[in-house]
């Protein structure tokens, strides 16, 4: 026992409590902030709490949380009612989490935080209350986050707002204390977030391209930070932000891949239903239906005739917007009756009884009022054929009373085998865009990706696109040439131009570092070699801004080079460019 | 899990080895007469058929007067520091501790709960499935002493049979005449609260590590010794106990769905 404290090495100053680390930095990797919203009956909703404390959200922001935070149809929902919603963030904040710039980087895009909005996790509780004027108790715990954990929060929120509605304000300090002891989210990590006397165990997804390299990291340091990671949890949370898309389509699966389409092409879509809660799911589920593809318009789980953007968005002036709205007011039904595609949810009666899936699409104009039938109002012509294979298992499922879990599990693997076999040709395409290997030279600036010739890309799939695959048959370059006009291409060309010029620089780097620079200098001009030198300097200072992955070797090699060069000059010049 | 320690291929670092039974502190303050593992423990360990006996895992909530030193204490155990002035606990924090008990992995869980009364309300879901309560008291503060009582109520109310300890802090406060003085309340207290009596210092660390090898030994073998009662008559595979359970997705969203409860070994 003795020589164990003998051994033991001594307490390290910033071991425990690190002193970079303030209170709510980890908070804050997590949630922007909790609030309470309340009912008053002079004021209508009114923000009633925000925690922590030192959070400030403007007046259009409180506005927006504390209308989206209530039901705004007459359905009632009495008792407990979750939903979720999205909401813009004013201009002039501060861009993004610290520690947010990693996990946008490593993590799938789809889950990124968000850099202009704001998720907001509600729990809305409405009971018979005699003590209070009116009788009822009515108010909701709001979780405000960046983060599209949209099944994290849903159950965290699940967690403190009864705790809170029965103990008051203790119970959401604790909680909120709880969450900034929760580690930072790095994507490939399996992490234990302790709330409210439990454990919460989450794996935080990761790109592909990342999952290998980490794996290989791991696997070369065994006994590294990942024991942090292996400790059983209370609680296993099958996804950080998947919903039940099933039950959410249930009653209009003959139409889904419709949907699919209408997604994937960023064509306006609005979803009524009686209570925020089917219209948050489902929107959500829309929008995760083209994973691993990025859904890069504005959706909004629900939306209120109150919300800041409604003028915005329901004008007739101009063509709708290519956006999702979830709505349950009746008054959307003539707001949005110029809207090309709109679905209709009927009350959720569970899958007990198996509601006849509707086979005919509505005619768009259809649609007068919210008590018209459930279905999909469209007049959309699909460009694929409908894959009846998938139908028919869905449909034996409810026969054979399959979990709604395994349900969605076969759901969510078609579409996203449906959505790779569309952006495959496209990976591969932008691929071939790369500029050679030897075309980098380090005397030269980096070459750039070519640029995406729409044409070009569809005399490849003639002979390899997805129509040759037993996927789907259909006019596939039909349905290519209407993504093309997509936000959704946009941010995913986007997103493949700053990856591919992102590897261009790192690979340029490497040149640059390996290159002899000294022979090159010899018999050039000093001009020449000052240019040199500048155009060197800027690259270092690009590459620490943009955390471009050159090894550390190769840059202290180039440093090497660049003070040889420098030494080389006249004295009077170095002292110049040592400034 | 902290920078300067050293950690062994199976991620448990070195000074979280147990390979003895740590006895009790006062012989006659503990109700746990137990001098070693159960021989089937012992057993299963050196066997290597605990992989069939769940989720190895313990839960220990530390509660107590305001500043009697439970944030501390625990701070001593896990991270070897000590700083006096270490702010007021909001709630309640949080400590994971990975031990090697008869070379097989054994978490610890400290939830380390704020003594003052404005959290009583929330304590309860705190408390909840707790196998250790650890009520804690200040060795120089009689007062601590007598909360202990409701303290300890309040605790093992929410948990299922924990196993009991209490504690005397700053016991570097005291010389050994005072010290004597205040032991015999203290054990006739632990006798009463059929809990094991320790005195420790969170600032010298004076039985610190001892402590936590006896909480932990002891709940590890009451733990598995259940477990491995249990899997006997059960017949059916189970993987873990009630403690863990796998999140089905929006429970509450759909009522249909309900009855349709999801196998904790289902993951799909």
């Amino acid at each position: 026992m003795e020589e164990d404290h003998i051994e033991r090495a001594p307490a390290d100053e910033n071991m425990a409590i690190s002193p970079t680390i303030l209170p709510w930095d980890k908070f804050s990797n997590w949630l922007h902030c909790a609030c309470v919203v309340t009912f008053d009956l002079e004021l209508g909703q009114a923000m009633e709490l925000i925690y922590p404390g030192h959070i400030k959200l403007t007046e259009k922001e409180k506005m927006n949380i504390c209308y989206l935070s209530f039901p705004d149809s007459n359905s009632g929902c009495m008792g407990n009612t979750q939903f979720h919603f999205r909401i813009r963030q004013c201009p002039g904040r501060k861009p993004i989490v610290r520690s947010h710039h990693q996990y946008n980087r490593d993590c799938p895009v789809s889950l990124q935080s968000e850099n202009a909005y704001y998720y907001g996790f509600v729990y809305f509780r409405q009971t018979k209350d005699r003590t209070i004027r009116r009788g009822y108790f009515q108010k909701s715990l709001v979780l405000v986050s960046k983060l599209p954990f949209v099944a994290l929060f849903n159950q965290v929120v699940s967690i403190i707002a009864p705790e809170y509605f029965d103990n008051g304000e203790p119970s959401l300090e604790a909680a909120c204390h709880d969450i900034d002891q929760w580690p930072t989210p790095i994507p490939g990590d399996t992490l234990n977030l302790p709330m409210m006397g439990s454990v919460l165990q989450v794996k935080i997804p990761c790109r592909p391209t990342v999952s290998d390299k980490i794996s290989s990291v791991r696997s070369a340091s065994k006994n590294g930070s990942q024991s942090l990671h292996t400790i059983p949890a209370h609680t296993i949370l099958p996804s950080l932000f998947e919903v039940d898309i099933y039950s959410s389509f249930q009653s209009i699966l003959p139409h889904i891949q419709l949907l699919w389409e209408l997604v994937l092409i960023g064509e306006p879509i609005a979803v009524m239903a009686a209570s925020p809660t089917v219209t948050s799911n489902t929107v959500q589920a829309l929008v995760n239906l083209i994973a691993p593809l990025k859904y890069c318009s504005d959706f909004r789980p629900y939306f209120t005739i109150h919300d800041s953007e409604f003028k915005e968005y329901t004008t007739k002036v101009q063509a709708p917007p290519p956006i999702i709205l979830g709505v349950t007011n009746p008054f959307f039904a003539k707001t949005l009756q110029h809207w090309p595609h709109i679905i209709r949810i009927g009350e959720m009666n569970g899958g007990a009884s198996s509601p006849k899936p509707l086979n005919k699409l509505k005619k768009a104009s259809s649609l007068k009022t919210l008590d018209s039938k459930p279905g999909v109002y469209t007049r959309y012509k699909s460009y694929l054929a409908k894959d009846k294979t998938i139908l028919k298992r869905l449909l034996k499922g409810v026969q054979i009373k399959r979990p709604v879990e395994a349900q969605n599990a076969i759901l969510r693997r078609h579409f996203l085998e449906l959505t790779q076999s569309f952006m495959i040709p496209l990976e591969r395409y932008i691929a071939s865009l790369m500029p050679l290997q030897r075309n980098i030279s380090p005397h030269k600036g980096p070459p750039r990706l070519r640029p995406f010739d729409p044409d070009e890309f569809l005399k490849t799939i003639e002979h390899s696109g997805p129509q040759l695959t037993p996927v789907a048959k259909g006019d596939w370059e039909g349905l290519y040439r209407r993504f093309f006009r997509s936000p959704n291409f946009e941010g995913w060309y986007h997103e493949k131009q700053r990856e591919a010029n992102q590897k261009l620089q790192a690979l340029h780097m490497e040149a640059l570092c390996c290159a002899n620079l000294q022979d090159w200098i010899v018999g050039k001009e000093e001009v020449e070699i000052v240019d040199l030198i500048l155009r060197i300097r800027e690259k270092l200072s690009f590459a620490a801004a943009h955390q471009i992955v050159v090894g550390k070797e190769s840059l202290l090699k180039l440093q090497n080079h660049m003070d040889g060069i420098v030494s080389s000059l006249p004295e009077d010049l170095q002292s110049v460019l040592k400034t | 899990m902290s920078a300067g320690r050293t950690v062994l291929s199976n991620n448990v670092s070195k000074d979280r080895v147990v390979s003895k039974f740590e006895q009790a502190y006062h012989a006659d303050a503990t109700p746990y007469q137990k001098m070693n593992f159960h021989p089937k423990v012992k057993s299963a360990c050196s066997e290597n058929r605990t992989g069939t006996v769940g989720l190895k895992i313990s839960k220990a909530v530390i509660v107590g007067d305001v500043s009697v030193g439970k944030t501390c204490f625990v701070n001593r155990f896990c991270h070897d520091v000590f700083d006096r002035d270490y702010k007021a606990t909001i709630g309640v924090d949080f400590e994971v501790e990975k031990f090697s008990i008869l070379s097989t992995n054994f978490t610890f869980q400290i939830w380390d709960t704020a003594g003052q009364e404005r959290f009583k309300c929330i304590a309860a879901s705190y408390y909840r499935g707790a196998n250790v309560v650890i009520v804690a008291f200040d060795l120089t503060e009689e007062d601590s002493l007598n909360n202990v009582d409701r303290w300890m109520e309040d605790a093992s109310e929410n948990a299922s049979e924990p196993i009991k300890f209490l504690i005397g802090n700053k016991r570097d406060l005291l010389s050994d005449a005072a010290y004597e003085d205040i032991e015999s309340r203290a054990v006739d207290a632990a006798n009463r609260l059929g809990a094991e009596y320790w005195a420790v210092s969170a600032k010298t660390g004076e039985n610190v590590r001892e402590f936590f090898f006896r909480a932990v030994s002891l709940t590890f073998d009451s733990q598995m010794l259940k477990e491995l009662e249990s899997t006997r008559t059960v017949s059916s595979k189970q993987i873990g106990n009630d403690l863990i359970s796998l999140q089905k997705q929006n429970t509450n969203l759909y009522e249909a769905q309900k009855k349709k409860k999801l196998k904790c070994c289902d993951t799909s």
